[in-house]
């Protein structure tokens, strides 16, 4: 067993461990030992491929398809220096001051984390695409959504010296995406706080926590031999997302003392659709997510995206199979697809445990009205492609594979609620919140708005555990926000939880 | 022959009849991509819990025997317009158990056949690195 002292050690370095280590780089400049642990690889500039099997493999947990619990939904995310931010398509939005309202924490105000995020969108260089910027793909959602009279809105992006790749699901090939592994990290780095690769961390304690380096077989090498790791740290920083910061406090031990750890997980279930167009669409060359949808955010709990996904991800979200299927993936040049997310209520049976290995488990049901919303979210994307211009429409839950343009005002019809089958239907979500969420006491949560873990001294949550309910949109920015409040405590009360 | 570590030759040999009609590009693959095509869903479960591995070696058992109560043969004996039928049948199958079987099992052929660079062009995808010159096009 190899032993390390530090100061303060940060477990992952995704929104979250990387917002917190670039933060507390103040104290690592003033001497202080501080050490970010990443289960995934760094990988070097030219290791990004665009190959879907390959990065997918080298960038995602079971290559973005973990499965829950009944098998009914897929979850992608991130495992690499860098975390999900390496993986997403750099969506940086603010939450509404609606759903702060409806988290209901004590200490967390809409103002305050709108004033914290406004601080990474400068750090991360947000801004919209120029109209030449976006692609066939992208104009004709908003021209769709415009065209219906629904709302529809200019996702601000994190990117610098974009080359339209869209690639952005992959890990950008041209460096272009402002991810953690791009911004907070190196600036952390360069400051002196060291970061440890290919390093899972097992168990985490007041004052502790035990970790295994291994070596994946790709990537760069990283600093620490292989094998077991004993670290002690007055400080610790739990930023492994829902699911492994839920899972390291439990079998850590932690969940007798909180009964809501690893509850109320939400997911933003999702699906995919796609349009044909009678001609050529630019698709897959441009930014893949550039418009989205909330005009039934309120009213039917769903959003809608632009997206654009590579062939293995397209083929499994298509029903059905055999010739159909076939033909209408030769059709990729001419698709649109539009990404639905519903909204799901934060529900304490959904969550994490452990099975008997330890290893996570995630027990989700997607609820009546979840599929409700995903059915209401394909009869409205439905409409869109058709207003778009499309000739003829797939939709999961179609009665038939193909909706043809001629009975485009048929579209309720022809997707009827029954087909929307859990296990039938492929959904897939890359928003995972929850598991640790933010409260009053041990009663009703696991940290306080700080990301304290309630009971336990030095030790912080600082991802998207720690949302109370769903953030309503794309969450990485709030994860920013939310580990700057906890970097902020700990440099604040630096002086009394970094004393010998 | 692709010698599969996580299915034995049988299972493996199974999921290719299967994966024909899946995806019936798959019949007509060159002895290599098939063996890439294999390769591809080999690693995918090696990275999984071995549960999962032995649970894709029952449901492949369900699959090439289940047709014997309907068509008194089994599956790799039914014509393509007979497999269609089965395959169908458990896509909506009311036992959620053999429903959610089958979409991972049609997951792996998915992987494996479009997960392949060399089958891109087919379908029309061509990324780029530099794709600015492609964006505009309608």
């Amino acid at each position: 067993m190899h032993e390390h002292s530090y100061d303060i050690v940060i477990i992952g370095s995704g929104a979250g461990g990387g917002a917190v280590a670039k933060e507390l780089a103040p104290l690592a400049a003033a001497g202080r030992r501080i050490a970010v642990l990443e289960w995934g690889a760094k990988l070097a500039d030219d290791a990004y491929t665009g190959r879907e099997v390959e990065m997918a493999r080298q960038l995602y947990f079971d290559s973005g398809g973990v499965l829950t619990k009944d098998r009914t939904l897929t979850m992608a995310y991130g495992r690499a220096y860098g975390g999900s931010t390496v993986v997403y398509t750099g969506t940086s939005l603010t939450i509404p001051e609606e759903v702060v309202r409806r988290w209901d924490v004590p200490g967390i105000e809409a103002e305050d984390l709108a004033r914290r995020s406004a601080k990474y969108l400068a750090e991360n260089n947000v801004h919209l695409l120029d109209e030449e910027e976006l692609n066939d793909n992208n104009r004709l959602f908003r021209d769709g959504c415009a065209a219906l009279g629904y709302r529809v809105q200019q996702f601000p992006i994190n990117v610098k010296g974009c080359r339209s790749s869209s690639l952005c699901n992959l890990g950008c090939p041209n460096s272009a995406k402002q991810g953690t592994h791009r911004v907070q990290l190196p600036a952390a780095e360069a400051a002196g706080v060291e970061v440890i690769t290919n390093c899972r961390v097992t168990r985490v304690g007041e004052g502790s926590c035990e970790a295994v380096v291994a070596d994946p077989g790709f990537g760069l090498p990283t600093t620490w031999e292989a094998g077991e790791h004993r670290v002690r740290a007055k400080v610790v920083v739990v930023c492994g997302g829902a699911v492994n910061s839920s899972a390291l406090l439990l079998r850590s031990g932690f969940g007798s003392a909180l009964p809501n750890l690893g509850r109320y997980l939400t997911l933003h279930p999702a699906l995919i659709l796609v349009g044909e167009h009678p001609h050529p669409i630019s698709n897959f060359h441009g930014h893949p997510k550039s418009f989205y949808c909330d005009h039934f955010w309120e009213s039917e709990r769903f959003l809608l995206e632009t997206c654009m996904y590579f062939p293995f991800t397209t083929s499994k979200n298509l029903i059905g199979f055999g010739a159909e299927h076939s033909e209408l993936m030769r059709a990729f040049p001419r698709l649109q697809m539009i990404l639905v997310l519903a909204i799901d209520p934060a529900l304490p049976a959904n969550r994490v445990v452990l099975d008997r290995d330890g290893e996570p488990v995630v027990d989700y049901t997607m609820g009546p009205e979840v599929l409700d919303s995903l059915h209401r979210s394909m009869v409205a994307s439905a409409r869109i492609f058709f207003a778009a211009g499309a000739a003829r429409v797939h939709a999961p839950a179609g009665a038939t594979f193909f909706i043809d343009r001629r009975d485009a005002d048929r579209v309720e019809e022809l997707i009827p609620r029954s087909r929307v089958v859990p296990g039938k239907i492929s959904v897939a979500s890359a928003h995972l919140m929850g598991g640790c969420r933010m409260g009053r006491s041990a009663a009703d949560s696991v940290t306080d708005g700080w990301g304290r873990v309630h009971g336990a001294r030095g030790l912080y949550v600082a991802d998207s555990a720690l949302f109370p309910r769903a953030s309503e949109i794309n969450p990485y920015v709030t994860v920013m926000a939310l580990a700057d409040r906890a970097a902020e405590h700990i440099r604040t009360n630096a002086g009394e939880l970094l004393a010998s | 022959m692709l010698v599969m570590r996580s299915l034995t030759d049988t299972q493996a040999r199974f999921f290719e009849t299967v994966a024909e009609t899946v995806t019936p590009e798959v019949a007509s693959l060159d002895a290599a991509r098939r063996a890439r095509l294999l390769a591809i869903v080999d690693d995918a479960l090696l990275d999984r819990q071995p549960s999962v591995r032995r649970q894709l070696g029952t449901f492949l058992s369900v699959i090439r025997l289940a047709p014997l109560v309907r068509y008194g043969r089994s599956f790799d004996r039914l014509d393509g317009a007979r497999r269609t039928a089965v395959l169908r049948w458990f896509e909506s199958c009311p036992v959620a158990l053999l429903r959610k079987g089958f979409w991972g099992l049609k997951a792996l052929v998915f992987m494996g056949y479009y997960g392949q660079p060399e089958h891109w062009a087919e379908i029309g995808y061509a990324p780029d690195f530099d794709g600015r010159p492609g964006v505009r096009r309608a």
